[in-house]
C-alpha cells in the first residue's frame, strides 16, 4: 500500500492472466513433455523403434522453443507483473519463501541445461548417454514443481503456517499432495495436447499407433488430473469450499467455473478415447485442437476458480490482494493510510486528490475506471438512482431494483426501494440533493467495508477466516481514517457522470 | 513536509544474515553477467560481423556470425536461467528501491519480457532460416534480435538507476523518461555494452585460436581469431575511457564513499583499473592471436577476473548510492539455517550432476545407428 501504483488500462488482474496462464501451461508441458519424451525414447531404444524416436526427437524441438525460450521468459515474467501490480504481496512471497525459490533455481538450471544438451545431441551421442540425459531433465523439471507446488498451495492454504509462521508448515500445507497429484495429471494432459500435433505428422503406417500410445497418456492424464481435483476440494476449508459448493454457494460465478472445468475435462477425455484409442484414424489436426482446448479450458478453469477462492486474498487470511496485511488493518485505522503511505500523502490534502490518492491504493489492484472490473459501472450512480425512480409498474421496478441496488439491498423490496426515494421529478428538480445521495451511498458502502476490516482482525488468531458471511466476500476492507473515508467518497462519487452516457471503454485512473 | 516515498521493508524480514544474501546476489549476479555478455555482446558481434561479412558462408566473418549465433541460442537460455536467482535476491534485499523503480518504468519493465522473447525467436529465425542454415541471408533477424537485447540492457541501466536515486521519484512520477538525461546513463550503458561486445569476440578468439591449433580449419580460424582480437583491443580501450567518465560522473557523495571505503572499496576498485589496463596491454601485443595461445587464455582468465570484481564494485556503489537511506532500516532477521543447508547441498549435488552429465555426454560421442 505504500508503492506507487503503476496505472495499466486493462487492469492487473487481467495482464497477470494474460502472462500467467500461457505461462502454466507452458511450464506444465514442459514436465509432463519432458516425461512422456524420455518414456518414448527409451520404448524407442528398446525396441528399436524409428518413428517412436521420431516422436521423441520432433517433440524435443517443440519442447526447446516452447519452453526454454517462452516458459523461462514468461515465468520472469509473472515476477515482473507481480511486482509491478502487487509489489508488496510479491515482496511477502520472496521474504517468506525466499529459499524456496531458490532450490528450483537450482532444479531450474539441471532442467535447462538438460533441456538444450539433449536436442542438441540427437544423433551425436551414445543412445544410453542420450537417454540419461533425458531422464535427468524429468527430475529436474519435476523437481522444480515439487517446490514451487508448495508455494502456489502455500496462497490459499496456508495451514499451521499462520500460527506458526515455519517454512514448512506452510509449504506442507493442507493442498500439497491433492495439488501435486492434480498438478502432474494437468501435466501429462498437457504434454499430450502438444504432442498430437507432432504425432500427426508422422508416416501413415504408424501414425495410429502412435495417436493410441498418446491416446492412453491423456486418458492417465484426465483420470490423475480428475483424482487430484476432487481430493483438492475434499482437503479445501470448508469455509473455502462453501464459496463455491453447496445448495447455495457464497460466489455462484465459482460454481459455474467448477462445473466448466470438470465438464472440459470429460469432454478432453471422452475425445481422447474416442479419438486417439479407439479410432485413431478420425484423428485430425482440428479434432487434435479441439481436445487441446478442451484440455487448456479445465486447466485454466482450475486455475481460475483456485484464484477464486482465495479472494480477497493474496496469502489466505494473512496478506488481502492489494497488499494489506491484515494484521495492519487496526493501526492504518487509527492513524490513516496517508500517515504510512508517501505516496498517498502525496496526493495532497484535499478531498478529491487525497480520495484519488486512496483509490489508487486500496482499489486500483483490482479496479480499472471504465475497463477490466470498472469502478464506474460498479458503484451507484444518479443515472441508477433515476431509473428505478422513474420505473412505471412493479415489472420495470423490478428489474431496475435488481440490476442497480440488489447487490448492497437484498433485504428491501423493489417497491419499498422506490418509495424511499424521491419521486423521478423531484430527482430533476435538485440535483445537488441527488448528488449528495449518491455519495452518501457510496460513503456508507465504505463504512461497511471499513467494519467488515474489524470482522477480518476480530477472526480466532492462526486460523483461516471465513469471508462467506462478510459484507463483500471477495474484496479486502477499506482501511483508514474518516476524512480519509470521506474523502474516497468525494472522489467515487466524483466519478459518476450522472445523465451522461456510458463512456466507452477506457482504462486509467 | 516532503512525504518519504521510500516503502517501509517488508514485514515478514530476512530469512538469513544480510551479508550472505550480499554475497549471493552478487555471485549469481556475476554468473548471469557471463551468460548475459555473450547475449548481449555476442549477438551484436554476430550482427556486425554478417554485415560485414555481406552475409555469405564464405567470408570469415559470417563465419563468425554462424559460430556466435550457434552458441548464442543455449546461451540466451543460460542468461535467463541464470538471471533469475539475481532477480529473486534483489527483490529480496532492496525490494523498497527495486519495486519502486520498476514500476515507475512501468511499461519499459513490462515491455522488457516481448523484446526478449522478440529477440530470442529472431535469433533462432536467423539460425534455421539465415546464413547458419543456409548459408546466406537472415540479416534481418539478427540485426532484429542485436537490437531487443540492446533496448533490455538499456531498460536495465534506466531501472537500476532509478532505484538507486529514490530522491528523484518524486520528479520521475511526473515524467519517468526523464532518466535517461541523467549524464551517466549512456557511459553506463556503454559500459555494459562495451563489455558484453570485448568479452563475446575474446570468447570467440579464444575458440578459434584452440580449433586452429588443432588444426581444424586453420586458415579460416586465424582469420576469425585476428578480426574477432581487434575487437577485443578496441573495445577494451573504449571501456577503460568509459570507466574513468562514469567514475568522474559519480555524485560526490558517492565518490567520497567510495574513496573513503578503504580497502573494502578501494581494493576491487583499483583492481579493476589495473585489469583493465592490464587487459589493453594484452590485447595491444599482438595483431595475430593464433600464434600466442597462451596470451589469448590469459587474456580470457583477466577478463574474467575483470567482471568478477566489477560486479563488486558494482554492488558496492549501489550500496553507496543507498546509504542515506538504508542508514536507519535494518531489516529484522529471522534465520532459516536448515532452509540454507538444504539449498546449499541442492545447489552443490545440481551442480555436479550437471558437470556428471556434461563429462558422459562429452566422453560417449557417437554417429550412425550407435547414435541416439
Amino acid at each position: 500500500m505504500d508503492y506507487p501504483i503503476w496505472d495499466v488500462a486493462l487492469g492487473g488482474g487481467m495482464l497477470m492472466a494474460l502472462v500467467a496462464i500461457p505461462h502454466v501451461i507452458v511450464a506444465h508441458f514442459a514436465i509432463g513433455g519432458g516425461l512422456l519424451i524420455a518414456v518414448t525414447e527409451t520404448l524407442a531404444v528398446r525396441r528399436s523403434d524409428f518413428e517412436l524416436r521420431e516422436l521423441a526427437r520432433r517433440s524435443s524441438l517443440v519442447l526447446i522453443l516452447v519452453s526454454t525460450v517462452f516458459g523461462a521468459i514468461s515465468g520472469v515474467g509473472i515476477w515482473v507483473v507481480a511486482g509491478l501490480i502487487s509489489p508488496a504481496a510479491i515482496s511477502a512471497l520472496i521474504h517468506t519463501y525466499v529459499w524456496g525459490w531458490a532450490m528450483e533455481w537450482v532444479f531450474f538450471i539441471l532442467e535447462i541445461v538438460a533441456a538444450l544438451v539433449y536436442y542438441a545431441t540427437w544423433g551425436r551421442i551414445s543412445k544410453q548417454a542420450h537417454l540419461l540425459v533425458g531422464w535427468l531433465y524429468v527430475v529436474g523439471a519435476y523437481l522444480s514443481l515439487v517446490v514451487i507446488n508448495g508455494i502456489i498451495t502455500f496462497m490459499l492454504t496456508p495451514g499451521e503456517w499462520l500460527a506458526s509462521r515455519a517454512f514448512w508448515d506452510g509449504f506442507f500445507n493442507p493442498t500439497y499432495w491433492p495439488s501435486l497429484v492434480l498438478r502432474t495429471g494437468i501435466a501429462l494432459l498437457m504434454a499430450t495436447a502438444f504432442m498430437i500435433f507432432v504425432a500427426l505428422r508422422a508416416g501413415v503406417e504408424r501414425r495410429e499407433a502412435l495417436l493410441r500410445y498418446l491416446g492412453w497418456w491423456l486418458v492417465a492424464g484426465c483420470v490423475v488430473a480428475y483424482a487430484g481435483y476432487r481430493w483438492w476440494e475434499a482437503v479445501l476449508p470448508g469455509t473455502v469450499r462453501n464459496l463455491f459448493r453447496g445448495a447455495e454457494p457464497a460466489l455462484a460465478q465459482l460454481a459455474a467455473t467448477r462445473s466448466f472445468a470438470l465438464w472440459s475435462l470429460t469432454a478432453a477425455l471422452l475425445l481422447g478415447l474416442v479419438v486417439l484409442v479407439l479410432a485413431p484414424r478420425l484423428a485430425r489436426p482440428a479434432t487434435a485442437a479441439v481436445l487441446a482446448l478442451a484440455a487448456f479450458a479445465f486447466f485454466g478453469g482450475y486455475e481460475r476458480l483456485r484464484e477464486g477462492v482465495r479472494k480477497p486474498f493474496l496469502i489466505h487470511s494473512h496478506l488481502f490482494s492489494n497488499g494489506l496485511l491484515l494484521s495492519a488493518i487496526p493501526e492504518l485505522n487509527e492513524s490513516g493510510v496517508a500517515a504510512h503511505s508517501g505516496w498517498v500523502a502525496r496526493g495532497g490534502e484535499d478531498g478529491a486528490s487525497l480520495g484519488r490518492a486512496l483509490f489508487r491504493a486500496q482499489c486500483a489492484s483490482c479496479h480499472t475506471l471504465d475497463g477490466y472490473q470498472s469502478i464506474r459501472r460498479a458503484l451507484p450512480s444518479r443515472a441508477d438512482l433515476a431509473a428505478l425512480a422513474a420505473a412505471e409498474g412493479p415489472e420495470a421496478a423490478e428489474r431496475a431494483f435488481r440490476a442497480e441496488c440488489a447487490a448492497c439491498h437484498a433485504e428491501v423490496g423493489a417497491q419499498e426501494m422506490q418509495g424511499m426515494l424521491p419521486s423521478a421529478e423531484e430527482m430533476g428538480q435538485d440535483p445537488e440533493m441527488m448528488a449528495e445521495l449518491n455519495r452518501g451511498m457510496i460513503a456508507a458502502t465504505l463504512l461497511e467495508l471499513r467494519d467488515m476490516g474489524e470482522a477480518f482482525t476480530a477472526a480466532p488468531h492462526g486460523a483461516m477466516v471465513d469471508t462467506a458471511p462478510l459484507f463483500a466476500p471477495y474484496m479486502p476492507p477499506f482501511v483508514g481514517t474518516d476524512r480519509e473515508l470521506e474523502a474516497l467518497a468525494d472522489h467515487l462519487a466524483s466519478l459518476d457522470r450522472g445523465a451522461e452516457p456510458t463512456p466507452a471503454r477506457q482504462g486509467g485512473l | 513536509m516532503i512525504p518519504n516515498l521510500i516503502p517501509s521493508l517488508d514485514a515478514a524480514g530476512l530469512p538469513g544474515p544480510p551479508a550472505l544474501f550480499h554475497v549471493l546476489l552478487v555471485s549469481t549476479f556475476f554468473l548471469h553477467l557471463l551468460f548475459m555478455n555473450l547475449t548481449l555482446g555476442g549477438t551484436l558481434l554476430a550482427a556486425v560481423a554478417h554485415r560485414l561479412g555481406g552475409g555469405r558462408g564464405g567470408d570469415h566473418r559470417a563465419v563468425l556470425a554462424a559460430r556466435l549465433t550457434a552458441i548464442n541460442t543455449y546461451g540466451i537460455s543460460l542468461t535467463i536461467t541464470t538471471g533469475v536467482a539475481p532477480l529473486l535476491f534483489i527483490q529480496l534485499l532492496y525490494q523498497q528501491y527495486f519495486y519502486p523503480a520498476t514500476i515507475l518504468l512501468g511499461w519499459a519493465w513490462l515491455g522488457l519480457l516481448a523484446l526478449l522473447t522478440l529477440g530470442y525467436y529472431a535469433a533462432y529465425l536467423y539460425k534455421f532460416r539465415g546464413l547458419p542454415a543456409r548459408g546466406s541471408g537472415g540479416g534481418v533477424w539478427i540485426a532484429a534480435s542485436a537490437l531487443m537485447f540492446l533496448l533490455v540492457a538499456a531498460i536495465h541501466v534506466a531501472v537500476h538507476l532509478v532505484s538507486v536515486q529514490p530522491e528523484r521519484w518524486a520528479g520521475l512520477a511526473d515524467g519517468a523518461w526523464s532518466v535517461l538525461a541523467d549524464p551517466s546513463y549512456l557511459p553506463r550503458l556503454l559500459h555494459f555494452v562495451l563489455a558484453g561486445l570485448g568479452f563475446a569476440a575474446l570468447v570467440a578468439t579464444w575458440w578459434a585460436v584452440r580449433r586452429a591449433r588443432a588444426g581444424v580449419e586453420v586458415e579460416l580460424n586465424t582469420a576469425i581469431a585476428a578480426w574477432a582480437w581487434r575487437w577485443v583491443l578496441w573495445t577494451t580501450l573504449l571501456q577503460v575511457v568509459d570507466g574513468f567518465v562514469l567514475l568522474v560522473l559519480l555524485p560526490q557523495p558517492v565518490m567520497r564513499g567510495l574513496m573513503l571505503g578503504g580497502a573494502t572499496t578501494l581494493v576491487p576498485l583499483a583492481l579493476a583499473i589495473l585489469l583493465g589496463l592490464g587487459l589493453l596491454m594484452m590485447a595491444a601485443r599482438t595483431a595475430e592471436p593464433a600464434g600466442q595461445p597462451g596470451l589469448v587464455g590469459g587474456t580470457l582468465a583477466a577478463m574474467l577476473l575483470a567482471i568478477a570484481v566489477m560486479s563488486v564494485t558494482r554492488h558496492q556503489l549501489r550500496a553507496l548510492y543507498l546509504a542515506p537511506f538504508t542508514a536507519d532500516a535494518a531489516p529484522t532477521v529471522v534465520p532459516q539455517w536448515g532452509n540454507f543447508l538444504l539449498f546449499a547441498v541442492l545447489l552443490a549435488a545440481g551442480l555436479a550432476t550437471v558437470a556428471c552429465m556434461l563429462r558422459r555426454v562429452l566422453g560417449s560421442p557417437a554417429s550412425g545407428a550407435e547414435a541416439a
